[in-house]
C-alpha cells in the first residue's frame, strides 16, 4: 500500500515534468512574441526585451532557468500583464472557475445519476431512448450554444437572472448550469451502463431467486454496486469541466482561469500558457491518484498494488 | 477504462509443463474453425436492437447525403453571390416545415428581394448555398472524425498487443508511458499543438490523434492480457501455433468486440472535439467547413438567423446520437453475459 | 448516517470557502449602478469593455484601454478638444523659440489625488522613465523629435541626456532636434502624460497595478479596479476644469462575449456596447443603433520580392478587382468604410479645412473590366498565364470574411489568378509578415497620432512597419522634407505627394477599408467624444440627460 502511494507520487512528478517540458518546447516552437503591442514593436525594442527577459540565451540554459524556477515554486511573469506574476494571477481566477465548477459537478451528478438509473431499470424502453437522447444531445449540443440560449431566454427575456457578469452569488447560477450539461450526460451514460452490467450478475440473479422485492434489489444490490465505479468518474468529469470552462465563462464573463487561458493562448503569453497548463496537469493528475485511491478502499476486489 | 479488472492468470500453468507438436503437422487447425457463431450470433442481437437499428439507418443515410449532398444542386461550398446573402430556407411543398422563405419577422424575403431560385437550407453572409456547405461539413466533419479513430485504432492496436503480448520489463516500460501520457489534459495538449501546426485537417488529426491512441491501447492491452491466459490460446499454443497466427487468428478476433465499441466512441469524441476547437478558434482554413465551424458561424447570429445554427447543430446531434447508441448496442450484442 | 452527516458538513464547509474566495464584484461595493435611480441625482455612465487593463503605467501602457483610463485620469500639456483639435491642458502657457526648437511649458496649479502639486518634474521624470524603462511606445519621444531620445533608444547615450528639463516648479523646457511640426499634436498622447516621482517610488513594482497604486490629476480618477472584472471612476473634485466635467461616476465592466455584451444592454446594465459583424443584422434597426467611422484602416501588403506581385501593374489589378463596397456593405456592415488611399478619412484636413481624402482623391479605382483588362495587359507584357499566391491573415471573424470575400472577387475577376487563404493566430500573422515570408498580407494599421505622416512615414525603406521590402527613394525623401517642414501649407503638399507616389506610381499596397465601429448607446448619453488615435474616448465633457 506504502509502496505503491510512494510509486504513484514518483509518477505524478515524472508526469509533471515531461509536461512542463514539453509545454516548454512548444512555446519555443511557436512563432510570435509574447510581448505586448506586437503591431508595432521594432526591432530593436525586440532586442532589449529579449535580453531582459533572457531569451536571447541559449535554449538550454532558458530551459534550466525555467526548470529552477518551478522547483522553488516560481512560475515567472505575465508578459501580457506586466508585473503580475503568473502564480497570482492563478489564485486570483481559479475561486469562480473552482465555484461554478464544483456547482456544475453536484447538480449535474444528481441529474446525471437519475437519468442514468431510469433509463437501466427501463431498459430498451422508450424511456431508456429518450434518457440516452437526452444525456447525448448534451454531450453533442455544444455548450456554448446551450449557454447562448441559456442566456438570452432567462437572461434577457425572463429576466430571472444575470444575463452575465460576477456580480453576486445568482451570477453563478445560469454559467454552472450550462456547465453541468456535460456532466449530466457523461454521468447518465456511466451510471447507465454500471446498472447495465451489475443487474446482469450473478448476486443479483440470486437476490431474485430468494423472492426478494424488486424495489430492494434495486436499491440495495443494483444501484449501491453500480455507485462505486462513479467514484472512477471524477477524472473525466474533471476534464469536461475544464473544457467546459474556456468557453462557458467567456460567454457569462466570469473572471475564471478558464477563460484567462484562452485569452493567454491568443496573445501568446508564454509564461501564464505554461503556468496554467501546469496547473491543469497537477490537478488532473491528483484528482486520478485520490480516485484510485478511494477506489481502493470503496472496493476491495481491486488490488493496485498488482498492477501492470 | 480504469476498471480493466485484472483477472487474467488465475492459475498460472507454465510453459514447460508443455511440449508443442511438430509444427508441420497442422494439427491446429483441425478444429479451430473461425468464430463464425459468435459473429451471427451478435448480429442477430444487434438487429433485434431497435435503437442500433435505426442508427444505421440514420447513418448510412447522413453518409450517403454527405457524399452526394453537396453535388444535388449547381453551387458549390465556396461560390458568392452578394445579391443573394442571408436567404432563409425555402422548398417548395414543405413550407408548413418551416421551409417557407420567412425570416425571423416573418417576411417573406424572397419575395421582397425578388429572388427566384430556392436555397433549401438558406444561405449565409457571402451568399453561399448552405445545403452544400452544410453537407460537406458533414463530410468533413465525418471525415475528420473517422481518420482520427483508424489512426487510433491502429497505433492502439500495435502498442497495446506489443505490450500485453509480450509482457514483462517491456510491458511494464510501456505501461509507465502510458500512465504519464494519461496525466496529460489532452485538450491542453491539443489547443498546443494545433497552435504550432498550419492550421487545416491534417493538423486536427494529427493534434487528436496525440493524445486519443492511449485509451484504445489500454483496452486493447487489457483484452489481450485477459485472453492470453485463457485456454484456448494456450491450446493454440500447445499445438505449435505461431505467435501471428495467435495474434491475428486468436487474439484479435476476439477482442474485437470491445475495440469496435470504443472506437465507436472515439469517433463521437472526435466530432465534437473539433467543433469545440472552431469555437477557441483553432479550426479549419476557410473557406472549407466542418460542422464546428458551420455551427460557430451560426451560433454567433442565431437570433437573427436562426436556420445558419439548427440545421448543422440538428444534424450533429443526430450524428453523436446514432453512434453512440450504435456503440451501445454493439456492446450489448458483443458482450457474452447480454444473451438473455 | 453519521459519516453521511459528516460528509455533508464537510462539503457545505468547502462551499463557505469557495464562494468567500470568489470575490464577486459586489463584495467591493461595486455591482453596475442603476441609472433609474437618480434620487441622488448622480450621474453615472455604464461602459463595457473587451479586455482589461495589461497595465496602467503611463510609460510602459500600449492599449486602447489602458489609454482610455490614463488619458481620462491624468492630464499632460495638451489635451484633445471635441473636435480632436490640440488645446491647451495642464499647460498654461507655450513659447517656441526663434527656430522653434526649445517649447517652453508654463503649468497651471493642479493636484494629485494625493494632495501633492503637480510640478515641470513631474514630466521630466515620466519622460526619462519611458526611455529608461524602453516604453512601448518610446519611439513617440523620437517621432516628437526630442533631442537625443533616438540616440537614447539606440542606446548610444545616458537617459539623462533627454532633452527635457524642469527649470522651476512650474517651467518646463523642452529641447528639440530640429523643429517637428507633429510636436503639439503628439503631446495629448498617453505616453507623455506626467508621473510623480516619489510615489512611483514609493509604490515600486505595485505601481499603478491596482487604483490605489496610482495618480490621478485628471477630470477623473480610478477608485476601484478588479482585474478581469472592471472598474471604476469618480470624479475628480480637485482637477483644475472641473466645472467642465458633468458625470460623478463611470463603471466599467469587462465582457468579452460580444452577444453577452448586447445582451446586457438589451436588459439597461449598461449604456454603451460594441456589436461585432454578426450582431449588426439584429440591432441595425433599434433606434439606439449607430455607427462611428475609426482611424483604423485594413489594406493588403504585397510581398515586393515574390516573382510577379514586384510588378506594379500586377497589384494595381488586384487593387483594382476588389468591389469594397460589397465588402462594407453587405459582408462587414459595421460601419466600415470603402478605402482608396493609406490615410483615413474625416480626420485629416489641410490649413485651408479641406480633407486629406478629398484633395487626395481615390486611387487604383475601376470596374471589375477595367481590372481585367489592366491584369491580361500585365500577364503579357511580364510573360506569365497564371498565378497562384497566398494570402496571410489573422484568424479572427472579421478577417476571415474579408480573406473569404476577396478570394471570390479576385478569382472571378482576374483569370488564372487563384487565392490560397491562410488564416493563422494574429500573433503568427505578424510574424510572417515582419519575415516578409508572404505573397500577400491581410494587414490593418491604427494611427498613432491625429497626422496623415502616421500612415505615411512606415513605407521609407527600413522602417519597422514596411515589412514587404518595399522602396522608393521619393518616398524617402519626401518623408524627410515633410518632418521638419514648419510651413504647414507647404507640408501637407508633401504628405498628399507622398501618397500618391506610394499608389498611384506604384500601386504598393491595395487599401480595402477603414474601419468603423457599431455601437448602441443610450440616447440620454450626449457628448462622449471618439477620437481618432491614442486614448478612443473622452469623458471629460460627457453627459447623461
Amino acid at each position: 500500500m506504502k509502496k505503491y502511494i510512494l510509486k504513484r507520487i514518483l509518477l505524478m512528478i515524472v508526469t509533471l515534468f515531461i509536461v512542463a517540458s514539453i509545454t516548454f518546447f512548444l512555446m519555443k516552437i511557436i512563432p510570435g512574441t509574447p510581448y505586448s503591442n506586437p503591431e508595432k514593436l521594432t526591432e530593436k525594442q525586440r532586442i532589449v526585451l529579449d535580453a531582459k527577459y533572457g531569451f536571447d540565451k541559449p535554449l538550454a540554459i532558458q530551459y534550466m532557468k525555467y526548470l529552477g524556477g518551478l522547483l522553488q515554486g516560481d512560475l515567472g511573469y505575465s508578459f501580457q500583464f506586466e508585473g503580475r506574476t503568473v502564480i497570482s494571477m492563478i489564485k486570483d481566477r481559479i475561486g469562480p472557475s473552482v465555484m461554478i465548477g464544483m456547482q456544475a459537478m453536484v447538480f449535474g451528478t444528481i441529474i446525471g445519476l437519475l437519468l442514468g438509473i431510469i433509463s437501466a431499470l427501463r431498459h430498451n424502453t422508450v424511456v431508456d431512448y429518450v434518457a440516452v437522447t437526452i444525456a447525448v444531445l448534451g454531450m453533442s449540443i455544444p455548450s456554448f450554444v446551450f449557454a447562448a440560449l441559456l442566456q438570452y431566454v432567462v437572461g434577457v427575456k425572463l429576466q430571472w437572472l444575470p444575463v452575465a457578469l460576477w456580480e453576486s452569488y445568482a451570477s453563478t447560477i445560469l454559467p454552472s448550469f450550462a456547465l453541468s450539461v456535460a456532466v449530466i450526460a457523461t454521468v447518465a451514460r456511466f451510471i447507465r451502463s454500471e446498472m447495465l452490467e451489475v443487474l446482469g450478475q450473478e448476486y443479483v440473479v440470486t437476490a431474485r431467486a430468494k423472492g426478494l422485492k424488486e424495489s430492494t434489489i434495486t436499491v440495495k444490490h443494483v444501484i449501491r454496486n453500480a455507485l462505486i465505479p462513479v467514484v472512477t468518474m471524477l477524472g473525466p468529469l474533471a476534464v469536461s469541466i475544464i473544457t467546459g470552462t474556456l468557453v462557458i465563462e467567456k460567454i457569462f464573463g466570469v473572471p475564471g482561469l478558464g477563460e484567462q487561458f484562452t485569452l493567454s493562448i491568443l496573445v501568446l503569453d508564454y509564461s501564464v500558457i505554461m503556468g496554467i497548463t501546469l496547473f491543469y496537469s497537477a490537478l488532473f493528475i491528483f484528482i486520478v491518484f485520490i480516485v484510485d485511491v478511494l477506489y481502493m478502499f470503496l472496493d476491495p476486489r481491486i488490488d493496485l498494488s498488482k498492477e501492470g | 477504462m480504469i476498471k480493466e479488472h485484472k483477472e487474467e492468470t488465475r492459475q498460472q500453468i507454465s510453459d514447460d509443463l508443455f511440449t508443442p507438436l511438430n509444427r508441420d503437422q497442422d494439427a491446429e487447425r483441425i478444429d479451430m474453425s473461425p468464430p463464425v457463431s459468435f459473429w451471427k450470433e451478435a448480429m442477430q442481437r444487434l438487429m433485434k436492437n431497435k435503437g442500433a437499428v435505426l442508427s444505421i439507418i440514420i447513418l448510412v443515410m447522413l453518409s450517403l447525403l454527405a457524399l452526394i449532398g453537396p453535388s444535388m444542386n449547381d453551387h458549390t461550398y465556396k461560390a458568392q453571390n452578394l445579391a443573394h446573402t442571408h436567404l432563409p430556407p425555402k422548398i417548395e411543398g414543405l413550407e408548413w416545415l418551416g421551409f417557407n422563405g420567412q425570416d425571423v419577422k416573418g417576411n417573406d424575403v424572397y419575395e421582397a428581394r425578388g429572388i427566384e431560385e430556392n436555397y433549401w437550407f438558406g444561405t449565409d453572409e457571402f451568399g453561399r448555398d448552405l445545403w452544400t456547405r452544410v453537407w460537406k461539413g458533414v463530410q468533413i466533419s465525418l471525415f475528420i472524425a473517422v481518420v482520427a479513430a483508424a489512426l487510433d485504432l491502429i497505433i492502439g492496436i500495435v502498442y497495446g498487443g506489443v505490450s500485453a503480448f509480450y509482457g514483462g520489463r517491456l510491458d511494464s516500460v510501456m505501461q509507465r508511458i502510458i500512465e504519464i501520457l494519461v496525466g496529460i489534459p489532452n485538450l491542453i495538449i491539443i489547443i498546443l499543438f494545433i497552435l504550432i501546426l498550419e492550421p487545416g485537417v491534417t493538423s486536427i488529426i494529427l493534434a487528436m490523434v496525440i493524445t486519443g491512441w492511449v485509451g484504445m491501447a489500454r483496452v486493447v492491452r487489457g483484452q489481450t492480457l485477459k485472453l492470453k491466459g485463457q485456454d484456448f490460446i494456450l491450446a493454440a499454443k500447445t499445438l505449435g501455433a505461431s505467435n501471428t497466427r495467435i495474434i491475428f487468428k486468436h487474439l484479435l478476433p476476439n477482442s474485437m468486440g470491445p475495440i469496435i465499441v470504443t472506437v465507436m466512441f472515439t469517433i463521437p469524441t472526435a466530432i465534437f472535439f473539433e467543433a469545440f476547437l472552431s469555437f477557441i478558434g483553432l479550426g479549419l482554413q476557410p473557406p472549407l467547413a466542418s460542422l464546428g465551424v458551420l455551427i460557430e458561424d451560426g451560433y454567433k447570429t442565431m437570433r437573427n438567423f436562426p436556420y445558419k445554427l439548427i440545421y448543422p447543430a440538428v444534424i450533429i446531434s443526430l450524428v453523436m446520437i446514432s453512434f453512440n447508441l450504435l456503440a451501445d448496442g454493439l456492446r450489448d450484442a458483443l458482450d457474452p453475459k447480454m444473451r438473455n | 448516517m453519521k459519516k453521511t452527516n459528516k460528509i455533508f458538513m464537510m462539503l457545505f464547509l468547502s462551499l463557505v470557502l469557495i464562494l468567500t474566495g470568489c470575490n464577486f464584484s459586489s463584495d467591493s461595493g461595486s455591482e453596475t449602478p442603476k441609472n433609474d435611480d437618480s434620487e441622488e441625482g448622480k450621474k453615472v455612465l455604464r461602459l463595457t469593455t473587451s479586455s482589461d487593463i495589461p497595465t496602467l503605467d503611463s510609460t510602459k501602457a500600449h492599449d486602447a484601454v489602458a489609454f482610455d483610463v490614463l488619458y481620462n485620469t491624468t492630464e499632460g500639456l495638451y489635451r484633445l478638444d471635441q473636435e480632436n483639435n490640440p488645446e491647451l491642458a495642464l499647460a498654461e502657457e507655450h513659447n517656441v523659440n526663434d527656430d522653434e526648437t526649445v517649447h517652453t511649458f508654463i503649468l497651471k496649479d493642479a493636484e494629485w489625488s494625493n494632495g501633492e502639486p503637480v510640478t515641470a518634474e513631474d514630466f521630466e521624470y515620466a519622460w526619462k522613465r519611458v526611455m529608461a524603462e524602453q516604453g512601448a511606445y518610446n519611439y513617440m519621444l523620437v517621432t516628437a523629435g526630442i533631442k537625443n531620445a533616438e540616440a537614447i533608444m539606440e542606446e548610444e547615450m545616458s537617459v539623462d541626456e533627454l532633452g527635457i528639463k524642469a527649470i522651476s516648479e512650474k517651467e518646463l523646457e523642452i529641447t528639440l532636434e530640429a523643429p517637428t511640426p507633429l510636436f503639439v499634436t503628439l503631446m495629448s498622447f498617453p505616453t507623455f502624460l506626467p508621473q510623480k516621482e516619489s510615489f512611483v517610488e514609493e509604490k515600486g513594482d505595485q505601481y499603478a497595478l491596482n487604483a490605489d497604486n496610482i495618480l490621478a490629476n485628471g477630470p477623473f480618477k480610478l477608485t476601484d479596479w478588479t482585474q478581469e472584472q472592471g472598474w471604476k471612476f469618480e470624479k475628480n473634485e480637485n482637477y483644475w476644469d472641473k466645472d467642465a466635467v458633468n458625470l460623478d461616476e463611470i463603471s466599467v465592466v469587462v465582457i468579452k462575449e460580444p452577444s453577452s455584451a448586447a445582451n446586457l444592454y438589451e436588459t439597461d446594465k449598461v449604456d454603451r456596447v460594441t456589436l461585432t459583424t454578426s450582431l449588426v443584422d439584429q440591432y441595425m434597426d433599434d433606434e439606439d443603433f449607430t455607427q462611428d467611422k475609426l482611424g483604423g484602416t485594413t489594406f493588403l501588403r504585397f510581398n515586393h520580392n515574390h516573382e510577379y506581385l514586384q510588378h506594379a501593374e500586377v497589384r494595381r489589378a488586384i487593387s483594382m478587382a476588389i468591389n469594397r463596397d460589397g465588402l462594407t456593405d453587405v459582408i462587414l456592415k459595421d460601419g466600415s468604410a470603402p478605402l482608396y488611399g493609406a490615410v483615413a478619412e474625416g480626420y485629416y484636413d489641410s490649413p485651408e479645412g479641406t480633407d486629406y481624402r478629398e484633395l487626395n482623391g481615390d486611387f487604383n479605382k475601376g470596374t471589375k473590366d477595367e481590372a481585367t483588362e489592366v491584369w491580361e495587359k500585365a500577364k503579357s507584357d511580364i510573360g506569365f498565364d497564371e498565378l497562384t499566391v497566398s494570402i496571410n491573415m489573422a484568424d479572427t471573424e472579421e478577417m476571415k470574411k474579408v480573406g473569404e470575400y476577396l478570394q471570390a472577387e479576385l478569382e472571378e475577376a482576374l483569370p488564372g489568378f487563384q487565392l490560397e487563404l491562410k488564416s493563422v493566430p494574429f500573433a503568427q500573422r505578424l510574424e510572417i509578415e515582419k519575415a516578409i515570408e508572404y505573397d500577400i498580407s491581410l494587414s490593418t494599421w491604427g494611427p498613432d497620432y491625429s497626422d496623415p505622416m502616421t500612415y505615411l512615414d512606415m513605407w521609407v525603406d527600413g522602417s519597422s512597419a514596411n515589412r514587404m521590402d518595399y522602396q522608393n527613394s521619393k518616398i524617402d525623401e519626401l518623408v524627410e522634407e515633410a518632418r521638419t517642414e514648419t510651413d504647414l501649407s507647404k507640408r501637407f503638399e508633401l504628405l498628399l505627394e507622398i501618397e500618391a507616389v506610394l499608389l498611384e506610381e506604384d500601386a504598393a499596397i491595395a487599401p480595402l477599408y477603414q474601419r468603423g465601429a457599431s455601437v448602441l448607446q443610450n440616447p440620454r448619453v450626449v457628448d462622449l467624444i471618439r477620437h481618432p488615435s491614442g486614448a478612443d474616448f473622452s469623458y471629460k465633457w460627457a453627459d447623461i440627460k
